[in-house]
């Protein structure tokens, strides 16, 4: 192959650390990129060549003894365009700094204009101008990265580690407004770098979009990975539900020194263990002397992951989580260490009892729903393998604020409001779950919006359990549909056998305004992603904030 | 059945395998408008391992899962072909959407290429493509000679080619089938299949009816149904059908 002087030939390892410290000879090649080994169907590729000779750049990828031509997508994988190949070392060695500035840029000029929360963009400036950015931001020396994935619970999970550590003293990397895909990730690294592409944190706290999840860990590894649960969400981005665990799986396999953090009640996160290998710590929710369905749970395949034999559930704790066990292969909920007895959620918070070599502690999450004390459960078992002492985390969980559309609360006049985000089955079910909770009757209102961000498929609403309010019917005034796909809400309300004449369709401001004048005792506004920010909006606009969130800016 | 009283069974087919993204919707359409016409209903649901009465069902209900649960559900059906083909020759109300309509097929390539026989009940065969068919889908059916629109998501990486079978309708906007051809689903006697979710049967009540009307027919029963109130229905579908033709304009 090597048939002119000027033409170098050299192989890259596939691993990105080994790459990341290779020595490139030859003057001529000035910057070259592993391709990670692509497992699966297709050979695993070895590495790519890249030659250079005058203002030719040429890349052949290398296969056992076979080789061929680099196409465009290997380029991108290598994290560079073909066309972006760096051939000047001063150009190469500006091109992060010049990055972080013009992140650092959009950072500010979003602030400035006001307009959205600039959480993606300016990430998104500086992977254009340094594909390979996020990986060097990440390269630096942490005391630890987690990273939390799965379907629910992911940002406050992740919010109530971040808090946790901070109240212990450390300095945090979070990317707190549940931007949770690569430009979002890159955003946070480049809101805490120096211009010289510093980050001076003890840790990094990732909340990481499971389909993201295996281009994020090519270019950040983690130590420890939390998985929350997994059901089904926006399946028009993340196709199939199997699909979705398979990506997340197959990352994590790329990661022999990761210790993951999963759901015992979950039979399809606490799998990752066994199909990993790699070490594992539970959590879950044990004992208690209220065993009930909290609701009918929503349907998910209650297959055995290991052997597709439907699972013998023994309980319900919470959706479709629970004590489980499949008569065919034996899989089982596996022990967790961490483990909440005697739960219970009643009115604001949820609370639950923790035994920790023979002490006994009480843990209270300050927000409603079963499902925060599962997401405290997770924060707690990352804080204890990061060395916290138990009382101090605790307290610290103790303190916890919901982030924005988690349980917000307003007042109109001397009217309460609380606004909810809800974007799938689960979460809309736990929303739905906390009606009673609320003084009645109850003037509810529903924004469901279907863009991109949302999943633009809503038929997920006929997979919530809105047939529930049934049983509340006395405690409902008013039900108004708002949102782009406010139409089909209502007709998914009219189908759930709800009175038709308490339903109505309406503009998002015409909307707000009747539920807040309306003559309930409380509203209840439950949204989507999308259609919470021009919901909070208007909500301030009339109604009183009653908690304002620390580090978050009201929307103006 | 209580004397003098319709009563028509309802049968969802493995709805813990075959239940992916809201399609239990439609067995919910057919109970309420049954029941709001004081039509009596039952709904049954077959899990693994039962075996199912064809003959005694008015309607069966198949709907879309992940491939391994499409996997499953073939394996379990295969096993009661002869019955419920004789059956659905005799005008057995099928409703089969995506997975459930692929599987009623001769065969599925599956995206690594492997070959999962279907149950052959219809003409036609599936193969996946390399990108998924996503988005809101505008169709033209006929309904007795009625041109009616339907409009609901598509969501499928398979490609289903008709082979002497009907389609159901004619594609307005979006996909369809195979992105090709214009046809969208398969008709054969009272069988029904489609890509739509939605869920179909909600959002398009004049196709509800429909099939409601076919399986009182099968029973010899009064087929007359009494109008319902409609409007939500209808004008969700033209939020729909608005937005899917100034797309198709731009």
């Amino acid at each position: 192959m090597q048939k002119k002087e000027k033409s170098i030939k050299f192989t890259v390892s596939f691993t990105e650390k080994k790459f990341q410290s290779a020595v490139f000879p030859a003057d001529s090649v000035r910057h070259s990129r592993a391709i990670t080994g692509n497992a699966g169907a297709r050979p695993p590729v070895e590495g790519m060549v890249v030659r250079a000779s005058g203002s030719r750049v040429a890349g052949r990828v290398v296969y056992g003894n076979k080789s061929r031509c680099a196409t465009a997508g290997d380029w991108q994988k290598m994290g560079t365009g073909e066309n972006q190949v760096v051939r000047d070392p001063v150009l190469r060695s500006l091109r992060p700094t010049a990055a972080i500035l013009a992140g650092k840029a959009a950072l500010w000029l979003v602030r400035f204009l006001g307009g959205g929360r600039g959480s993606s963009l300016p990430g998104m400036v500086a992977l254009k101008i340094c594909p390979g950015i996020l990986g060097r931001l990440a390269k630096h020396t942490y005391r630890s990265v987690v990273m939390v994935t799965g379907t629910n619970g992911k940002t406050t999970t992740n919010n109530m580690i971040a808090r946790v550590l901070g109240k212990a003293g450390y300095r945090v990397l979070v990317n707190a407004e549940g931007a949770n895909l690569v430009t979002g990730l890159t955003t946070a690294f480049i809101k805490n770098a120096s211009l010289l592409g510093k980050v001076e944190r003890d840790y990094v706290l990732l909340e990481v979009d499971e389909a993201s999840f295996p281009q994020v860990t090519r270019q950040v590894s983690p130590d420890i990975v939390v998985v929350t649960n997994f059901s089904r969400d926006q399946l028009d981005r993340h196709g199939e539900l199997d699909k979705t665990i398979s990506l997340v799986r197959e990352a994590l396999l790329k990661l022999p020194d990761t210790r993951l953090v999963l759901n015992a009640d979950d039979p399809l996160a606490a799998e990752l263990a066994i199909s990993t290998g790699l070490k594992a710590n539970f959590y879950g929710l044990g004992e208690s002397p209220q065993q009930k369905f909290l609701y009918r749970a929503v349907q998910e395949r209650r297959l055995c992951p290991v052997c597709d034999r439907e699972l013998d559930q023994a309980c319900y704790r919470h959706g479709h989580l629970g004590d489980y066990r499949c008569p065919g292969c034996g899989f089982s909920r596996p022990f967790a260490e961490v483990e909440g007895l005697n739960a219970s959620a009643t009115g604001g918070s949820a609370t639950c009892r923790l035994n920790l070599s023979g002490v006994s502690r009480r843990l209270v999450i300050p927000a409603p729903g079963l499902y925060n004390l599962y997401n405290g459960l997770a924060a707690f078992t990352v804080c204890m393998l990061l060395g916290l002492e138990p009382d101090l985390v605790i307290r610290a969980l103790g303190g916890h604020t919901p982030i924005p559309g988690r349980a917000e609360r307003f007042r109109y006049q001397d009217k309460p409001a609380l606004l909810n985000l809800v974007k799938n089955p689960v979460s809309f079910n736990e929303g739905l779950n906390i009606l009673p909770a609320l003084p009645g009757p109850v003037d509810i209102l529903i924004a469901i919006n279907d863009n991109s961000a949302d999943g633009r498929d809503v038929s997920w609403l006929w997979d919530v359990d809105f047939e529930v309010l049934n049983k509340h019917r006395r405690h409902i005034n008013l039900l108004v549909c708002t949102g782009l796909r406010r139409v089909e809400t209502a007709v998914r309300l009219k189908y759930a056998g709800l009175p038709v004449d308490k339903i109505t369709v309406r503009e998002m401001p015409e909307a707000v305004k009747d539920i807040l004048c309306g003559d309930g005792a409380a509203a209840y506004l439950l949204t989507n992603y999308t259609a919470l920010w021009p919901l909070e909006r208007i909500m301030n606009k009339y109604a009183q904030r009653e908690n304002v969130v620390k580090g978050m800016s009201p929307v103006s | 059945m209580p004397k003098g009283k319709m009563l028509l069974k309802v049968c969802h087919l493995y709805p813990d395998l075959l239940n992916l993204y809201g399609d239990q919707g439609n067995v919910l359409a057919l109970v309420r408008r049954l029941q709001w016409r004081n039509i009596g209903v039952e709904v049954r649901r077959v899990n693994q391992g039962d075996t199912v009465d064809f003959r005694g069902m008015d309607v069966l209900f198949l709907g879309g899962g992940s491939s391994r649960g499409q996997d499953l559900a073939a394996g379990e059906l295969k096993e009661q072909r002869e019955p419920l083909r004789a059956t659905v020759e005799e005008g057995l109300v099928v409703l089969a959407i995506c997975g459930g309509y692929e599987l009623l097929g001769h065969y599925y390539r599956n995206p690594e290429g492997r070959i999962i026989p279907g149950l052959g009940l219809l003409d036609f065969y599936t193969e996946a493509g390399p990108e998924r068919l996503v988005g809101d889908i505008a169709v033209e059916m006929t309904i007795y000679g009625k041109p009616v629109l339907v409009t609901g998501f598509e969501n499928h990486a398979g490609r289903t080619f008709l082979g002497r079978t009907n389609p159901m309708g004619r594609v307005l906007a979006g996909y369809g089938n195979n992105g090709q051809d214009s046809t969208e689903g398969a008709r054969y006697k009272n069988v029904f299949c489609s890509y739509l979710h939605g869920p179909i049967l909600p959002k398009n009540p004049r196709l509800a009816d429909h099939l409601i009307r076919l399986a009182l027919q099968r029973r010899s029963l009064p087929s007359r149904l009494t109008p319902l109130d409609d409007h939500l229905e209808a004008l969700a579908g033209k939020v729909i059908l608005k937005r899917l033709l100034r797309h198709k304009k731009a």
